[in-house]
């Protein structure tokens, strides 16, 4: 892949200039060597909107000149310190609320502290990790078994917030004891195999825990390539044997039962009795219900035992899958396609997969080290002249996106961030909705490829337009043409008083586009035109009367406001803008 | 026709790319696509086919049963696991009201049906029945507009345990895995395939389309089973087709902004991933006005509500919604100008590895309730002849059970439906039911016997393809012995 190095790397025209890299550590495994950006990099304004697209969940101006006036390497250090905010209390308060004025808790409680952290908080490397784990490991309001669970589902979300800057082992451990992800994948009251009734152990969370949340199909070279026999056909990772063997390691977990063992009682095992914090505290082993045959899988055996122990088969099975040399190219790609790009280059995973594996101080897993040596990769940080470098922008950033550069609060006060509710619907808004994924598969697969595109003669993966066709394309533009007005009926509205005051001049509007939404890659031809539609909508002169005031304040204030509205819209649904690049 | 001509060099292309894979010595296609496409043109007939996909891999050992006393002791024996055991209840048992919703005792006895025999003979041996919510498909097949197909799957070539045991022949990649397994029901091939097999039977008939976009048409989201080597699906959602806003009138007020809005958003793009959106939403907003008008005159009654096992309480119907979608583009032909369409419907929920009987049983409803529907549309329209639908699925499932569900296997048993199918029949040699026998793979997962190319070239035998086309478009059919399973006439 060629890198061209667009941007000049001193003397950038935006008020900041970049000092060229090369020389100080960025920390975390990121040594700013010739294939990364030092982290004492101070980065342009729109070196900044760039790095704030892939790293945030939408560029916004005071971030842009926050981040452009200091250093990525300070930018990181005051993101790592950043409190997280708990979903789950939000969800239980509005719940409590809403019992109080006689409704009904729902999804859409989730859904007001998932934009309202999205949009207004300050933790933004958190939010988009979160948001990127959150569609690899995957559950999702779309089940029956999960649409009811508010304060669950909400605590698995903190749950990725909190262990994006840990260790994927931890992170591992955390995601397949919590028990939401074993009703998600039905590991939760899975019982041991029974030989004289011929019973076996549910499957389901032995296959995706490798397939989707580790390892994957097929063995990986560090750099993520596919490993070949010598008659070039791929190696697969493991047999169904494995998953036969590994399925009796999660058999016996059950609800949180209270802290003493003699808590676990059948009952509660089976779900039929459950303590407060079952939907959110860690499952705990049932050894009663759990295998203790032999159980053998990606090369280990774990022998037959005289006395069950589900947790001690647990830290094997978990620490054997986290070891697995493919979890750093397999993780490390697919972060990179939730944040960079959808077709890294081999070089660019296998620095990854190599932060993945030793962080610079012989840790493997370390999520802070694996997040920075994504951004900082010389293939994220400049822009690349490859016409498949890059990813489409997909709905709920777009979105995100836009609430935040245009400032979008709630107008009922700051505790509240009513309205925008499940945003799933495709003929009429985002087409996707957090955590409400149709399958454990994501709303779009790492490695769908568009039929009859250019994309797919090129050999190219595009998750994101998976969900694309005549209908989204449609339910998107319409849905932000709505969006983008004032309603006095919505709780949410963007604030467009710095837009509306260099409304009289669209050169400077669109450069604020340009520079906010674009990162700078609006190109000129598109700038004319949304000049030009700007321009098409003429403010009134002031009419003024004979004491001087101006009488025609509203009209001239109704065509500023059209001005931005087509700045805005124009940015927007410009294919320019939908792929980040 | 150069379209034709077009579409002929790529096929050849793609021929030689096929044999290369294969192995064999390369044949003379006889590619007639010309001939095929004025044939189609000239008459006023029409025909359809319609994937109905079951995401997430059917449980059709709860689907179709055979009752036989033998296979129903087998059954009864390996389903009946605590704690909440997904054997179904034998044939007569009647309905227990107060029993869970969905649970079998709730649900009553299976139901039979008696297929006529005269292909499979050697199913004579047996006795069968459907689920116990499906009695309208249960009607259907009695009709004679029904019939299974038992135990299909993706296979490369006829395969016994003993060879898949010790590998001795080829396999299917990916065996049980969800997005492979789609992908392989859809494409013949796992994740990444880009040409699915209905794409390809709407490549030989789009010509006869006056416009070739509304050949392919998904109401379930994009779908590798309908992109062709040079026809694209189109989706439309319950109420037809989007109208993309902001294109006529001004747009906020400016005229220059109506104008230029419609150019940003389909003009092309250096970047690969911008010049596709783009093109999408130029197809969008070019096809749109066209499909509405006609779609929004075609009149199709909205389904019933369907009564699911689980609550026991009415409920819409989605499928049967994109089924009502179905028709009513079926019912615009006349204004869309279409002769041979290929259509994608779906419905998730399938996976069912715990839970499963409530999960399955208002599954299995929904199917049978939404397949009546279409039926009856279809004889209202006119055109039960002229529509065929089949369904697919990932996978079938295990046959034993994990004490609330199932897991992942491989063969499993299918509907087709329409008047053109030859109905009330069982097509391919039913199963030996069980554990350790030598139709399953382990955990009585089904080694299939019946493969997705062969239901596939019948099925495109049908709407007319020519038998060189088909052993382009099935890679693998020329190693069956039976080309056309006889399920249509």
């Amino acid at each position: 892949m060629v890198a061209a190095l667009v941007l000049a790397a001193c003397g950038g025209g935006d008020g900041s200039s970049s000092s060229s890299g090369g020389g100080g550590s960025g920390g975390g495994g990121s040594g700013g060597g010739d294939d990364t950006v030092a982290a004492t990099v101070q980065p342009t304004e729109v070196e900044a909107a760039r790095f704030l697209t892939q790293a945030t969940m939408g560029a916004t101006e005071a971030d842009i000149k926050q981040l452009s006036s200091t250093s990525y390497g300070e930018w990181f250090n005051a993101q790592l310190a950043k409190p997280q905010q708990l979903h789950r209390t939000f969800v239980v308060n509005r719940g409590a609320d809403r019992t109080a004025n006689g409704q009904q808790p729902s999804q859409n409680d989730f859904f007001e502290s998932f934009w309202k952290q999205a949009v207004t908080s300050d933790d933004q490397l958190r939010q988009r990790a979160a948001f990127a784990l959150s569609e690899i490991l995957v559950i999702s309001f779309a089940d029956a078994n999960l649409a009811g669970q508010y304060r669950g589902v909400s605590s698995y979300y903190d749950m990725l917030g909190e262990k994006a800057f840990g260790n994927y082992r931890d992170l591992l451990e955390s995601v397949s004891l919590h028990p939401m992800m074993g009703v998600y994948l039905s590991h939760r009251g899975n019982q041991k195999e029974d030989l004289a009734t011929g019973r076996v152990p549910d499957e389901n969370y032995a296959r995706e825990i490798m397939q989707l949340f580790s390892i994957g199909l097929y063995q990986l070279n560090l750099d993520g390539t596919v490993k070949t026999d010598g008659a070039g056909v791929a190696l697969e990772t493991y047999t169904h044997e494995d998953i036969t063997g590994l399925a009796k390691v999660f058999t016996g977990w059950g609800y949180f039962a209270g802290v003493n063992v003699a808590d676990r009682t059948d009952p509660r095992f089976l779900g039929n009795s459950r303590v407060d914090g079952w939907d959110w505290t860690p499952m705990q082993a049932y050894n009663k219900f759990h295998s203790t045959s032999a159980k053998s899988f990606l090369g280990v055996t774990i022998p037959a035992q005289g006395t069950p122990n589900a947790e001690a088969d647990l830290k094997i099975a978990l620490d054997t899958i986290f070891n697995h040399p493919n979890v750093g190219p397999y993780i490390g790609k697919n972060l990179i396609q939730r944040l960079v790009t959808s077709n890294p280059s081999p070089a660019y995973v296998e620095r990854v997969a190599s932060v993945f594996n030793n962080n610079g101080a012989g840790v493997r897993g370390d999520m802070k080290a694996v997040f920075k040596a994504i951004l900082m990769d010389n293939e994220a940080r400049l822009v690349q002249a490859d016409n498949t470098y890059g990813k489409l922008r997909e709905p709920v950033l777009r979105y995100s996106h836009f609430l935040r550069a245009f400032k979008a609060r709630s107008t009922q006060g700051a505790q509240n961030f009513t309205g925008i509710n499940n945003t799933e619907e495709p003929s009429n808004n985002l087409g996707q909705a957090p955590l409400r994924s149709p399958t454990v598969f994501n709303f779009f697969r790492i490695g769908y490829i568009p039929p009859n595109t250019t994309l797919a003669a090129a050999n190219k993966v595009a998750p994101e337009m998976q969900t694309v066709h005549e209908v989204t394309v449609a339910g998107y533009s319409n849905f932000m043409r709505d969006r983008i007005r004032f309603d006095a009926a919505r709780d949410v509205q963007p604030d467009y008083s710095a837009e509306l005051a260099i409304a009289d001049n669209a050169g400077a509007l669109a450069d604020r586009m340009k520079l906010i939404m674009f990162a700078g890659q609006m190109p000129d031809t598109l700038r004319n035109q949304i000049i030009a539609a700007i321009n098409g909508r003429a403010i009134p002169a002031a009419v003024r009367n004979a004491a001087g005031e101006i009488t025609n304040q509203a009209a001239i204030n109704s065509a500023k406001l059209d001005r931005v509205h087509i700045a805005v819209f124009l940015s927007v649904t410009a294919p320019d803008y939908l792929v980040q690049k | 026709m150069s379209h034709n001509q077009a579409s002929r060099r790529e096929f050849l292309r793609k021929a030689t790319i096929l044999t290369g894979s294969v192995g064999t010595a390369a044949a003379p296609f006889a590619l007639n696509m010309a001939a095929l496409g004025s044939a189609v043109a000239q008459s006023a007939d029409y025909k359809a086919i319609v994937c109905l996909f079951l995401y997430g891999g059917n449980d059709s050992a709860n689907m179709v049963l055979p009752t036989d006393a033998t296979s129903w002791a087998t059954y009864s024996r390996v389903r009946m696991q605590l704690p909440d055991p997904i054997a179904l209840r034998a044939m007569g048992e009647a309905p227990n009201a107060g029993a869970p919703g969905g649970s079998p005792a709730a649900l009553g006895g299976v139901l039979p049906i008696v297929p006529n025999y005269t292909v499979f003979a050697e199913n004579n041996t047996r006795a069968f029945a459907l689920h116990p919510a499906m009695t309208e498909a249960a009607e259907l097949f009695t009709a004679g507009r029904l019939a299974i197909i038992a135990n299909a799957g993706p296979l490369l070539n006829p395969l016994t345990k003993a060879e898949y045991r010790a590998r001795t022949r080829a396999v299917p990649r990916k065996l049980f895995s969800h997005n492979d397994q789609q992908s392989t029901w859809q494409a013949l091939a796992p994740e990444g395939a880009k040409i699915g097999w209905g794409g390809r039977l709407g490549d030989l008939v789009a010509s006869g389309n006056s416009r070739t976009v509304f050949t392919n048409i998904s109401t379930s989201g994009n779908a590798v089973f309908l992109s062709g080597e040079t026809t694209f699906q189109y989706q439309v959602g319950g109420g037809g087709a989007v109208q993309l806003g902001g294109l006529t009138g001004n747009l906020f007020n400016s005229a220059a902004a109506t104008t230029n809005f419609g150019s940003i958003i389909t003009a092309d793009n250096q970047n690969l991933f911008a010049k596709e959106y783009a093109a999408v939403v130029k197809r969008s907003v070019d096809a749109q006005a066209t499909f509405q008008a006609a779609y929004s005159a075609a009149v199709v009654p909205a389904p019933t509500q369907v009564i699911l096992p689980s609550t026991r309480q009415a409920a819409n119907n989605s499928l049967a919604q994109q089924f009502q979608t179905v028709a009513r583009t079926i019912a615009a032909r006349g204004a869309l100008g279409t002769t041979r369409q290929v259509f994608h419907i779906g419905i998730g929920g399938f996976d069912t590895h715990n839970g499963q009987n409530r999960d399955h049983a208002d599954l299995m409803a929904r199917v049978s309730h939404a397949l009546a529907y279409f039926d009856a549309q279809l004889n209202t329209l006119g055109l039960r002849d002229a529509v065929t639908v089949f369904t697919a699925s990932d996978f079938g499932r295990t046959y034993s059970s994990n004490g609330d569900g199932t897991d992942h296997g491989w063969g499993a048993h299918h509907f087709v439906m329409g008047g053109a199918v030859r109905g009330k029949e069982i097509y391919g040699r039913f199963p030996v039911v069980g554990l350790n026998t030598d139709d399953e793979v382990g955990r009585g997962s089904l080694l299939p016997q019946v493969s997705v190319d062969q239901i596939g070239a019948t099925i495109g035998k049908w709407f007319g393809v020519s038998d060189s086309n088909l052993n382009m478009i099935f890679p693998n059919l020329r190693n069956f012995a039976q080309r056309d399973l006889g399920f249509l006439a």
